[in-house]
This record gives structure tokens, C-alpha cells and sequence, in this order.
């Protein structure tokens, strides 16, 4: 019984072989580095309401990163809508040959937004931002219509 | 019946192995096919604008090799390979070499760059969607940059790379394929 238990040991070991060599040798025939695509390595989560703040949220996948200078809000919806200068958290440092001293975001990033006084509430947003991969390619700059989520369900108020 | 468990086992090995080195020969025909020259053809009427608006085609330059070089300003790996691309261009014109830069970026940005980037060969933009399109029909399904695409004298797609080249590397691709001297 021993022998047969080894048998089908060995018929696992050369299953899983034959799968990993195909998955060596596909990304070995492709164009270059497995790359993600730009809304697969730039996640855009959510826009969300929380009280006076609209928090807006993306998952950076690893290996990824997001250029802070290049975030960019409008309000687009209801018309005459307009934001503050969004609040955006310290960036990694990074010395860029091109940009210079510029921050990026790697990981988990939220972005907190405010409407200006006497504005309606947003309910949708356009969305820009640019990034790149480690690996030593860049996306073009993206931009998003998305809308926002009221967390607590009210009805939005004129601040 | 110990015997005959052992049997099956093996052949169920054997087959697994088989249909192992099967993928293995299939994927190392496919990798090799890439670079070789009966890849398939430039899609046909691929047009492009020069920063003055005016239509270029791509079948212009049939007869040289062909080295298209999708790019823009934002993307720092473009601008550190473009110096290559330059000096690659001055020593390989005469003998059948055309560079030609795809800008995916706004026009104006690409005509400062041009200048102090010092390059000698044509530049080409259109609108964003249409430049991402053009990466995606030559086969950037990541529509990610710098991406480069040789094509042979004739017309057929001889290599496709994704991100920077290694100098020697493209200089060595390059001198493979250059067209016979006349």
C-alpha cells in the first residue's frame, strides 16, 4: 500500500511540473515583464461620504505606485459643484531622473475631499491619476467618473 | 493487485510527463517564433499625425527597418531610453534604420521635449484613445510605456518589447536585421 501511496505521490510531483513549466514558459513568450493593467495595478476603490468629507480610496497593487502630483479631483455632478484642494497624506520621498524629488504612493492610499461653502454636495466625481510599475514602465494618466457613495444614507444638504 | 496499482500509477505518470514537455515544446516554439522574421505582417493603414497635424503612414518607411518607439514625457523610463534611440538613429540611418517616436502625450508637451531631447527622427502623436488602441492592436495589452516594435523592411513585426531595451541588446537586434546593403 506504501508503494501505491508513492505512485500517486509521484503522479502529483509530475502534474505540478507540467503545470509550472507552462507558467515559466508563458511568461518567458510574452512581451516583456508580467504587467498589470492600469486599472488592475491602480485600483480605484471607492468615493465615499463620511459627514462633511468625501474620502476617495485605491489599492495600489505591489510593485506599483502612484505619482502625488499627478491626483486630481473635479466635482461633476450636481453642476456648479466645486471642491477644496484635496487633503492627501505624506508621500514616499523619491528621487525621480525625470520629475526630480517628487512623493509617491505605494499600498493602501485615501484621498479626503471637501466641498466648498455654499457648494451642493458632490454625488459624482471625475477622477485623475498616473502611476508606474517598478519594473520600469509607466501608465497613462487615467481618469475615472465615479460616483459617490453616502455612507450614513442622508439625503445631501447645501453646506 | 499491488502490482496492477503500480502499473496505472505509472502510466498516469508518464502521460502527466508527457503532457509536461509537450507545454514546455509548445511554449519555447512560440517564444522562439517571436523574433523571428515570418511573424506576422504591420497591421495595413496604420496612420499616425507629425506635430504640424499632417497624416503620416507607416507604409513610408517599407524597405527600412522600422523601429516605433511609443513614449511621452510623463514616463521617466521613456525619456531615459530615448538618448539610445537617438545615437541608434545616427549611426544606423545610412544603412536602413528609421527610428520613429509614437508620443502618447499632449502635443504640445511632446513639442518641448523634442528639442532638448535632441531627437532626429519623426515624431508622431494622435488623440490618447487612439494612441492607447494602436499599442493595443500591436499587442501592448497592458498599454503600458516605453513600447517599442521592430518592423522587417517588408512589413512584418520582428520583435515587440515592453519597457526599456538594454542598449546592446537593441543595438545587437538592430544590426540582425538591418536590410542587405545595395
Amino acid at each position: 500500500m506504501n508503494r501505491a501511496a508513492a505512485a500517486l505521490c509521484a503522479m502529483g510531483a509530475a502534474l505540478c511540473c507540467s503545470v509550472a513549466a507552462d507558467g515559466l514558459w508563458a511568461k518567458r513568450a510574452g512581451t516583456g515583464p508580467d504587467l498589470l493593467t492600469a486599472d488592475d495595478a491602480f485600483r480605484l476603490e471607492a468615493v465615499e461620504r463620511q459627514g462633511d468629507s468625501l474620502n476617495v480610496s485605491w489599492n495600489i497593487a505591489p510593485g506599483y505606485y502612484l505619482y502625488r502630483k499627478r491626483l486630481a479631483f473635479q466635482a461633476v455632478q450636481p453642476a456648479g459643484t466645486s471642491l477644496a484642494p484635496p487633503l492627501l497624506p505624506k508621500g514616499e520621498l523619491v528621487q525621480d531622473e525625470h520629475e526630480g524629488q517628487t512623493e509617491v504612493y505605494h499600498g493602501a492610499l485615501q484621498a479626503q475631499l471637501h466641498w466648498r461653502a455654499g457648494s451642493a454636495v458632490p454625488q459624482r466625481l471625475q477622477v485623475s491619476y498616473q502611476g508606474c510599475a517598478e519594473a520600469g514602465v509607466c501608465y497613462p494618466p487615467q481618469t475615472r467618473l465615479i460616483d459617490v457613495i453616502d455612507l450614513q444614507g442622508t439625503a445631501p444638504d447645501p453646506k | 493487485m499491488r502490482s496492477i496499482l503500480l502499473i496505472v500509477a505509472a502510466a498516469i505518470v508518464a502521460v502527466a510527463a508527457g503532457i509536461g514537455a509537450f507545454y514546455v515544446y509548445c511554449a519555447y516554439r512560440n517564444s522562439h517564433a517571436a523574433g523571428a522574421p515570418a511573424a506576422e505582417p504591420l497591421p495595413a493603414g496604420l496612420e499616425l499625425r507629425d506635430l504640424d497635424g499632417h497624416p503620416r503612414r507607416f507604409e513610408e518607411w517599407r524597405g527600412k527597418l522600422l523601429l516605433v518607439n511609443f513614449w511621452a514625457t510623463w514616463c521617466t523610463p521613456c525619456m531615459h531610453e530615448i538618448p539610445e534611440l537617438v545615437k541608434l538613429q545616427s549611426q544606423y540611418s545610412a544603412k536602413g534604420l528609421q527610428v520613429v517616436g509614437a508620443a502618447v502625450d499632449d502635443p504640445d508637451a511632446v513639442r518641448g521635449a523634442v528639442g532638448p531631447l535632441g531627437i532626429n527622427y519623426p515624431v508622431l502623436t494622435d488623440s490618447p484613445d487612439a494612441m492607447i488602441g494602436l499599442m493595443e492592436k500591436l499587442g501592448n495589452g497592458p498599454g503600458a510605456l516605453p513600447f517599442s516594435v521592430l518592423v522587417s523592411p517588408d512589413g512584418h513585426v520582428l520583435e515587440r518589447q515592453l519597457g526599456e531595451f538594454k542598449p546592446a541588446e537593441l543595438t545587437a537586434l538592430v544590426e540582425s536585421h538591418l536590410p542587405p546593403a545595395r
